[in-house]
């Protein structure tokens, strides 16, 4: 059997025994009054039958709570239904995750008031902020549903989890859903790596050091620099070509005095230490008319 | 059915620049086609509605590909446009296009925006001029080498398909003692009065600069910074010189996050500033507008305002760092009054002389001033001067502070860079050298801009892995204070830490702020599902990297995984970062006793998501 973690992309319907499922059920509103109906229409969206033998938990006025009057890891499923704009998604969003237990699932409601255009926005910023929330496995239900999953972690267990399929978070994000996947507009030929020795720094006699060289390459070519001057070379420097002395924009690659500041003939070439700027150099040997 | 309406008849130029190079590629491409009487109109790709696309009779891509394979910024929009499933494949019948990349045959990506676009613009019934022409800054004159000969194909095979674009045909003829080009702005003197008013401000002041575009920091600063603390965290004469940097906030207005980028205006070297202004025989004290040739007196396009020279010379024009262009050496030889130096700036002008220019110039780093002293002969008129010397450009940094922690103050750890030329010059980095000269004592306001970066903010419930070497510690300092204050109040995920360094006792940045995060059940600490391993790749024999410190933790950086965690990834190496996603592969294959490839899309997918983020700078 060919793996692939992502075959699970749809989200299938499956009639199961509401109450089996989801043991312990939250539910959670800024509205001060909400009837229960609405909780059980919310959790129908499942896909599950038996819901009204659920018995939720429903806290109203919610918008003033700073944190869930329930244990930390003791609900099964979490359902938010929020009416006004004003939706604190961080603090939700922990709360939510605390009192999830591992494996639980959250359904989050939010209601559209506003704009037209406005709500578009809205689902892929909740998503956004469930996903780095640590969340998994969020999907949008509809144009105001968002379900998600706590994930199955024990902070500080010292056991791999080995199995793929259990474990891995198996996230659904899909924004791009709209647009062709841009890796299939390389061939192969683009894809080859193209030929140039690579990473070892090593080998090779010609390989220069790379740009930004952290291996020590560079060093040691530093180190092996010398002027390759003589003094006669520069206490009366001459040049066959002529050129020698106009500067570097008009010396040969082989030539002896390249790096150094434009000279006269005869003149004792001023050398340039690495703390002076070249162009103070310049100004002292060839007076710039 | 699609409705044709009336056809541009121009030679449309759309480029897609990160550091400048595709910007004068292109500006190149538009002032040969200009000297050919040939109509264009030149434009970013974020300033472009790609809805016109169909419209359009000949368009030429001119775009290159970041280190990481990505699009530049400017390019985003449009490209996500051009990726939707809704465009069919006659979408561009009838458009004639090709593309120009500019890329680095060093990545593995080589690129690859250039490949794609152009593939996908066939796909969507566009007609190709020529094959794509690939840019390649491992070639001995850069993209140059391949842009020349690409164009001449350009201007044969435009003659032929659509002679009305060049009416004089495809050749044009040099007049070497007139230049036919002129410069894209005129300049005002005024004659000031003490009490009129002047712009003096770094907004104002660059906002006047041509160069100026609307995707670059130019505009007023966020704020001014001042230094208050300039320290060491390297060891003197190990081999690496990285400073600690903190700054006071000027303003309480400023909020920013943990993983966010800081960019700041360097100051230019005053004597510097001096010698190019004696050098090219301005004067100092003048004051000046910048208009738009062509425009009268009245355009209000804020430019009327007058600035003193010295002011915007020291704003505005890299004068002692940035290499010139081509372009500059072609201008310079018209305007140089000694036969040898005008010759040879013809030569380094002329495709012959290409390679030779590029060793001179863009391989040995030559700054303006360097040039001008080379050839002592030239006097460029200021209006030039402002054209083509480089813009003086604001360097980002990631931060490496959080304002949670340290409210009213940023910080910055930088590494002062330094390097040997070929012709065995030294030279030291622009930014960083001037700010590790810094005095807090003398403090001086930095204009300074804040944006985010590459790397979001994690939530508390969060578990990260962080994968940091070097400077690639900067964000996560943030991100592990950020989390250690939250602790305090509320439950925080684990984090782990993978650290590189040469040395133990050279480089070891903010040792101790790690390993005290790393104890006492701290953020970092492996009671609490976390860790802090460093690689000390020289102190041994064998070279030991971060990625070798990952494998050899495997089991540990697989659980977090699998419990959601996010992976972060940031440091100055061009390898690094592929290197370590190789890690991250081989750890998921071996951990759950799957395939190398199976790995590989898991990884994948957890990028797409959001949960993988690399932030690499050169």
């Amino acid at each position: 059997m060919s793996f692939h973690p992502f075959s699970h992309f749809q989200f299938t319907i499956r009639f199961t025994d509401a109450a089996k499922m989801y043991g312990a059920v939250l539910a959670c509103t800024d509205e001060a009054v909400l009837p229960v109906s609405q909780v059980f229409d919310a959790i129908r969206e499942l896909g599950n039958e038996g819901v009204e033998k659920l018995d939720p938990l429903v806290i109203t006025s919610a918008s003033s709570l700073s944190k869930f009057p329930v244990e930390s890891s003791s609900v099964d499923l979490v359902v938010l239904i929020w009416k006004s704009l004003d939706f604190p998604i961080d603090q939700l969003t922990q709360e939510v995750l605390r009192v999830l237990k591992a494996g639980g699932t959250t359904l989050i409601h939010k209601s559209s008031q506003s704009a037209v255009g406005s709500g578009d926005k809205m689902i892929p910023d909740l998503e956004n902020k469930l996903l780095l929330a640590g969340f998994s496995e969020i999907q949008a239900l509809q144009s105001s549903v968002i379900k998600a999953k706590k994930p199955s972690w024990k902070i500080g267990s010292s056991f791999a989890l080995k199995k793929f399929v259990k474990s891995s978070p198996k996230v659904q994000i899909d924004f791009d859903s709209d647009l062709i996947d841009k890796n299939s507009l390389l061939s192969e030929e683009d894809l080859k790596k193209p030929e140039l020795p690579s990473g070892d720094c090593e080998i090779g006699p010609t390989r220069k050091a790379c740009k930004n060289c952290s291996c020590g390459r560079a060093e040691e070519e530093e180190k092996v620099l010398k002027l390759g001057l003589t003094a006669e070379q520069i206490n009366n420097p001459q040049s066959a070509c002529g050129s020698c002395g106009l500067g570097d924009a008009f010396r040969c690659s082989t030539c002896p005095y390249k790096g150094l500041p434009a000279f006269k003939m005869g003149e004792t070439v001023l050398l340039l230490s690495p703390s002076l700027k070249l162009f103070g150099v310049i100004s002292l040997v060839c007076p710039v008319a | 059915m699609k409705e044709i309406q009336q056809r541009h008849h121009k030679l449309l130029i759309l480029y897609a620049t990160q550091t400048g190079n595709a910007l004068d590629a292109s500006e190149r491409l538009a002032r040969e086609a200009e000297r050919r009487a040939c109509p264009i109109n030149l434009l970013s790709l974020h300033q472009y509605d790609p809805n016109l696309l169909p419209q359009e009779e000949a368009v030429v891509f001119v775009v290159s590909t970041t280190g990481q394979g990505d699009t530049p910024d400017s390019m985003k929009v449009f490209w996500r446009f051009l990726l939707q499933r809704s465009l069919s494949q006659h979408w561009l019948k009838g458009v004639h296009y090709t593309v120009f990349g500019l890329g680095d045959s060093g990545y593995q990506k080589y690129n690859f925006v250039a490949k794609k676009l152009d593939k996908r613009l066939k796909d969507l019934g566009g007609t190709t001029i020529l094959e794509r022409g690939l840019g390649d800054d491992q070639h001995p004159s850069g993209y140059e080498g391949t842009l020349d000969p690409w164009m001449s194909s350009l201007w044969r095979i435009l003659n032929t398909i659509k002679p009305e674009f060049l009416p004089n045909g495809p050749d044009v003829s040099i007049q070497d003692t007139v230049l036919i080009d002129q410069p894209k702005v005129q300049i005002t003197y005024h004659n000031i009065e003490s009490h009129f008013s002047t712009a003096s401000d770094t907004g104002s002041v660059r906002s006047m600069h041509p160069g100026k575009s609307s995707s670059d920091r130019s505009g007023h600063p966020d704020c001014f910074l001042k230094m208050v603390k300039n320290l060491p965290l390297t060891r003197a004469n190990c081999g690496k010189d990285v400073r600690h940097f903190e700054f006071e906030l000027e303003s309480h207005a400023i909020k920013y996050d943990t993983g966010d980028v800081l960019e700041i205006l360097p100051g230019q070297d005053s004597a510097e500033v001096d010698a190019f202004i004696r050098r090219c025989d301005l004067d100092p004290d003048a004051f000046i507008s910048i208009s738009p040739r062509g425009t009268d007196d009245c355009n209000g396009h804020g430019s009327r305002i007058p600035i003193q020279l010295k002011t915007f010379v020291e704003l505005t024009m890299d004068v002692a760092s940035a290499s010139p262009r081509r372009y500059f050496f072609e201008v310079m030889s018209f305007f140089a009054t000694a036969e040898h130096e005008k010759e040879r700036l013809q030569y380094f002008s002329s495709p012959e002389g290409r390679d030779d220019l590029y060793q001179y110039n863009q391989k040995e780093r030559r700054t303006v001033l360097e040039v001008l002293e080379d050839f002592p002969s030239v006097q460029m008129p200021l209006e030039w001067l402002i054209q083509l010397v480089p813009m003086l450009k604001t360097r980002a940094f990631s931060i490496s502070s959080s304002q949670s922690v340290h409210p009213n103050q940023v910080h910055l750890t930088v590494s002062v860079v330094s390097w040997t030329t070929p012709y065995k010059r030294k030279k030291k980095g622009f930014c960083s050298s001037w700010l590790a000269t810094l005095d807090p004592c003398n403090a001086v306001g930095i204009p300074a801009w804040f944006h985010k970066g590459s790397l979001p903010t994690p939530s508390p419930s969060l578990p990260l892995i962080l994968v940091g070497p070097g400077t690639g510690c900067a964000p996560f300092r943030g991100f592990i204070e950020e989390r250690a204050l939250q602790s305090k109040t509320i439950s925080t995920a684990p984090i782990m830490f993978f650290f590189g360094c040469w040395n133990e006792d050279g480089d070891f940045l903010y040792k101790d702020l790690w390993l005290n995060h790393s104890q006492n059940n701290g953020v970092l600490s492996e009671a609490n599902g976390g860790g802090f391993y460093v690689a000390f790749s020289r102190d041994q024999p064998e070279k030991v990297y971060v990625q070798h410190k990952m494998k050899e933790h495997s089991g540990r950086v697989w659980n977090l995984l699998a419990d959601g965690a996010a992976v972060y990834i940031a440091g100055s190496s061009t390898k690094m970062p592929t290197d370590v996603t190789s890690a991250f592969e081989e750890i998921v294959s071996k951990e759950n006793e799957v395939s190398k490839e199976d790995a590989v899309r898991w990884i994948r997918a957890l990028e797409r998501c959001g949960k993988y983020h690399i932030e690499a700078w050169s």
